[in-house]
């Protein structure tokens, strides 16, 4: 069992968002990296945006991967997302520029070097 | 009297003097006999005069009363052909229509009044087969063309919904989901009318939480943002595959009407709870409620025990409380609509009897996002046996959670890690077996079903007369 629903389903996207796709912010993108605050909840939110949270659980994801895993589209995600930015129990920061990343073979070497030094 | 005086003539030439007396005595005697004679047969005559004068008038009395019955008969009839022949075929279809009784009261009990009603009663008969022949026929039709049309909406949704995943242009969004959003609508009549006209539900599903059939059914409507949902049922209450796409219908249909029959500043609330012998949906609107003739109505088309007619669903029909009445009937859920709500409107009680009920591990499918969660707090939901619970509640999303962590020793670089589902145990992933008693209430639901369509067959009036 691979735990992915089959078949269509059941509660389309739109109920998610109460039928909005305009985010409050339009800072989001795809890759941008959402970081959950970890405080504890307050009572009242909606579904979606508890769905949301549970996700993140405190730790970091991007908008598509967290849209992967609550199964919902990109942009109903960078809604709930916004609204719960605003709330301030949800941060986000910018997605990192493809070009800026190390090369993992730099890293590698940095680390052998830095394991060196230790022994 | 000439002939009684000849004999007399007679003797008076033979001998005058004897035969005189004897003669005169003999005379009057015959005289006074003959004219006995005539005085009786005229009495005779006068009293067969009377007689015949009797009995003629007798025939005449007897020929203007049949004349007068023919003609009573002849207005009874035309009576029976232009009043109460049509009043009786419109009855069918009006029950209210009074049908006239015949003409003369008296004819009540006798044969010809037996005979007439015979010919009302046959009337009756031949209209209603004819009703439900007609009706039959265009359930048919309609049963084609929805399906055809639900299947094109089907195929339509499946478009957008890719077209959403692909693009999260806000604007582009917005439209795709209102477009999405028109689309359900659209659907729910084609499938409500279909159900109606006796089809399947058009859709085969698998099993699914319940709360996201009823969070499903809620997003079929346009007033979807009034309903409150409460879930008060334990995480993982599932409904078996066959009676999902039932139960989000019957609730899509009870929230419409509520959200009909409400002030649209009003909410519309459901709770979802556990019963003894099942789960109960309780949908609460706050508008102005029914009469009680409306509710017994309402009532009798959601018990779903009387063959529906298209006929008799009004103009514009109104197929929601019928569709309700068809799957109640076939999938063994019963709808309740005969208390009122304490907040003045209507309450309608959908209960899902335990063999439609099934466990799925929130763990390993959790609800859909948008489902409302569940109000009882983990400490009051029973652990389920051998599903030891993920260390952090991240790992119920299992399609390969991402998260940091630090390198464990050393020896590689920190690397972003998929949460492992490999790391539960094995036998956790294994569905759990059926109990006898679950399989016999799936059985029990199949044999059910097919009894239940077996003896709605004969009510499509396709028998011959």
């Amino acid at each position: 069992m691979t735990g992915r629903r089959g078949g269509r389903p059941l509660v389309p996207a739109y109920l998610s968002t109460g039928g909005v796709a305009r985010p409050s912010r339009n800072s989001l993108e795809r890759l941008s990296v959402l970081t959950g605050g970890g405080g504890p909840e307050p009572a009242g939110l909606p579904a979606a945006q508890h769905a949301l949270l549970d996700v993140l659980d405190g730790g970091s994801l991007t908008v598509v991967e967290t849209a992967a895993l609550l199964e919902l589209p990109v942009s109903a995600v960078r809604v709930l997302a916004a609204e719960l930015i605003d709330q301030g129990l949800v941060s986000a920061r910018p997605p990192i520029p493809v070009a800026a990343l190390p090369a993992p073979d730099l890293l590698k070497r940095v680390a052998d070097g830095l394991r060196a030094l230790k022994q | 009297m000439p002939f009684s005086r000849s004999p007399l003539k007679v003797h008076q030439m033979i001998e005058i003097p004897d035969l005189a007396a004897g003669g005169l005595a003999a005379g009057t005697l015959s005289a006074f006999v003959l004219a006995g004679g005539l005085l009786s047969s005229r009495r005779r005559g006068a009293r067969q005069q009377e007689e015949v004068a009797g009995l003629r008038s007798q025939v005449d009395a007897a020929r203007a009363e049949t004349g007068g019955v023919s003609r009573a008969y002849a207005a009874e009839v035309s009576h029976l052909a232009q009043r109460r022949v049509p009043a009786e075929a419109t009855r069918a279809a009006h029950p209210h229509v009074q049908v006239p009784g015949p003409l003369h009261p008296d004819l009540a009990g006798t044969e010809l009044g037996a005979g007439l009603d015979g010919v009302l009663d046959g009337v009756a008969a031949a209209v209603a087969q004819e009703r439900k022949r007609v009706d039959a026929a265009a359930r048919a039709g309609m049963r084609g063309a929805t399906r055809e049309i639900q299947a094109g909406l089907y195929r339509l949704q499946d478009q957008l919904r890719g077209l959403q995943q692909r693009y999260d242009d806000p604007e582009l969004a917005q439209t795709l989901f209102a477009l999405d959003h028109e689309n359900e609508q659209s659907l729910r009549r084609a499938q409500v009318t279909a159900v109606v006209c006796g089809a399947w539900v058009g859709l085969a599903r698998e099993e699914s939480h319940l709360v996201d059939a009823v969070t499903g059914g809620q997003s079929r409507l346009v007033g979807y943002h009034r309903v409150r949902i409460h879930n008060h049922l334990e995480t993982g209450t599932a409904l078996v595959s066959h009676a999902v796409e039932p139960v989000a219908i019957i609730v899509a249909e009870l929230l419409d009407n509520a959200l009909r029959h409400s002030a649209p500043d009003t909410e519309v609330v459901v709770n979802l709870e556990r019963a003894h012998h099942g789960v109960s949906v309780t949908i609460d609107d706050a508008g102005v409620g029914m009469s009680p003739d409306e509710r017994a109505y309402a009532q009798r088309m959601v018990a779903g025990t009387e063959p529906i007619l298209l006929s008799e669903l009004g103009d514009p029909p109104r197929m929601g409380l019928a569709a309700i009445g068809q799957l109640t009937r076939q999938f063994d859920l019963s709808v309740d609509l005969s208390s009122p709500s304490p907040y003045g409107g209507v309450r309608a009680v959908l209960l899902v009897k335990n063999h439609l009920l099934s466990r799925i591990d929130p763990a390993q499918r959790p609800p859909a996002a948008a489902a409302p969660r569940s109000t009882r707090t983990a400490a009051e939901q029973p652990v389920p046996e051998a599903v030891p619970l993920a260390p952090e509640p991240v790992a119920a999303y299992d399609t390969g959670a991402i998260s940091h962590e630090p390198a464990p020793d050393g020896d590689a670089l920190p690397q972003r890690r998929r949460r492992a589902r490999a790391a539960l145990p094995a036998e956790t992933a294994a569905a759990p077996a059926r109990t006898p008693e679950e399989s016999a209430a799936a059985l029990g639901a199949l044999q059910s079903g097919t009894a239940a369509a077996r003896s709605a067959a004969p009510t499509e009036g396709n028998e011959p007369r």
